[in-house]
């Protein structure tokens, strides 16, 4: 079938307006589309989106991480392997980190990291031949917030929310940060990791977050509200 | 080919229904009912599997079937096949090297037509786990009565009294045939007929996955 942009789309839609533009100039196909012989087909059901001016991509519902390149990640330290730790991060197989990708770490000063600590790392490397791999230093070899994440909670989600309370129009963060102070990591791989200063807070956060999966932006305002307001009700 | 253009146009399959996500903990879950027969199938993947069984250009597709009574029988290895081959051929394993995909159908209700509702089913629950796909597939019964006519969507009794029980799974990309089993004896152009009428069919199976994935996103993006 043939769609255009918007639409909703199964597998094996075609859509000839990329095939269109790509013919002028270069296009970017994300997640979702597939060029082949004969055209730009669909592989993933879902909303096909376009970012001006040449990007394409199908907005689609997912759970399980498939370990993608420069993405930000939450991952549990399964093993120790000589120099590389072996971090689990939701994917097929564990990704590995290297001791020396940590901010001032060198080979006599190791960084300390054990098995079951959680750490906040980016995609380095991700191809679906190989070996993911992890880094928790930029390009600078600074920290830039990554690393051993100390303490907190850390739980699942679809991969959906994490991509919907990331983007800058959702309010959930804008209105949750003002009312109590709290830490929070979001890994692109479904993880989310909250830090506050009490359990009643962490646990606020937690569910302000799984309950704004299916709410809309007025919803998600009205929810905070109530439940900051239930917690201070506590507090007091 | 004649097949008569009124009989094209005029015809009616069961009532489906159905739910995505019905299961927390899977990577995309779906429950389908179609008529009285309900079924339910989880997907798990991209995930490790045992290093014997891991293959270097696609993953692995893994298909396990439960009745409802629970004993495990030779019945359930003949759908498992079928349901393996055909999603095998829907799927683009090649994008999930050296990983292992596991479909589990679960059987709710069965009142004729289990297994093409398990085929539509773990379709549905393909959508949801959002894995790559080629296309997606309908599958569509139907039967060749005492009298010799083709009904389609046919009822337990129809299926029961029928002379012939022939099923058709359909891609979606250019309509073409992925699978089909029959069970019961009829002619070659009773077989042709029977193939373009649920060709045609197949296309509200289509429309009616079309409408499910717009219901949810309007929910997810």
């Amino acid at each position: 079938m043939k769609v255009t942009i918007e639409d909703v789309v199964l597998p094996s839609d075609q859509c000839e307006e990329i095939v269109k533009a790509g013919e002028s100039g270069r296009v970017i196909l994300g997640p979702g589309l597939r060029k082949e012989i004969d055209g730009v087909f669909i592989v993933k059901a879902g909303v096909l989106k376009k970012r001006s001016p040449n990007t394409y991509w199908v907005e689609s519902y997912q759970k399980r991480y498939v370990p993608s390149r420069s993405e930000n990640v939450i991952g549990v330290v399964v093993q120790k392997a000589g120099d590389i730790f072996r971090v689990d991060i939701g994917g097929s197989c564990t990704a590995s980190l290297s001791y020396l990708s940590f901010e001032g770490a060198t080979k006599k000063n190791r960084p300390a990291v054990k098995i079951g600590d959680v750490v906040y790392g980016k995609m380095l490397n991700a191809s679906k031949d190989m070996e993911p791999e992890l880094v928790c230093v930029d390009s600078d070899g600074k920290k830039n917030y990554m690393g051993v994440l100390e303490d907190g909670f850390m739980f699942k989600c679809s991969l959906n929310l994490i991509r919907k309370i990331l983007n800058p129009k959702c309010p959930l963060i804008a209105s949750l940060k003002n009312e109590w102070p709290f830490e929070m990591a979001a890994g692109m791989n479904g993880r989310i990791w909250i830090k506050a200063n009490s359990m009643r807070e962490t646990i606020a956060v937690g569910n302000a977050i799984l309950g704004s999966e299916y709410a809309s932006n007025e919803e998600i305002k009205s929810m905070c509200n109530n439940i900051a307001s239930i917690l201070a009700g506590h507090n007091s | 080919m004649d097949v008569d253009e009124s009989q094209l146009k005029d015809f009616k399959l069961k009532p489906m229904k159905c739910e995505f996500n019905v299961l927390s903990k899977s990577d995309g879950s779906a429950i389908l009912s179609q008529g009285e027969t309900v079924v339910i199938v989880s997907v798990n993947g991209p995930l490790d599997i045992k290093m014997q069984s891991q293959s270097i250009e696609k993953a692995t597709l893994e298909v396990l079937c439960c009745s409802k009574g629970g004993k495990p029988c030779v019945a359930d290895r003949y759908k498992e096949n079928i349901i393996k081959q055909t999603c095998d051929a829907a799927l683009l394993s090649n994008q999930y090297p050296r990983t292992g995909i596991t479909i589990t159908v679960q059987e709710l209700e069965d009142c004729g037509g289990l297994l093409p509702c398990s085929l539509n089913c773990a379709c549905l629950a393909l959508i949801n786990s959002g894995l790559a796909m080629r296309c997606v597939f309908a599958a569509v019964t139907c039967v060749v009565d005492e009298q010799g006519d083709i009904v389609l969507g046919p009822s337990k009794e129809q299926l029961d009294t029928a002379r012939a029980v022939l099923n058709f799974v359909f891609d979606s990309r250019d309509k073409s045939l992925m699978t089909g089993f029959t069970e019961g004896s009829f002619s070659e152009d009773t077989y042709k007929e029977a193939m373009e009428r649920c060709r045609v069919a197949s296309d509200l199976v289509f429309a009616f996955y079309r409408d499910i994935v717009k219901q949810y996103s309007k929910i997810i993006a």
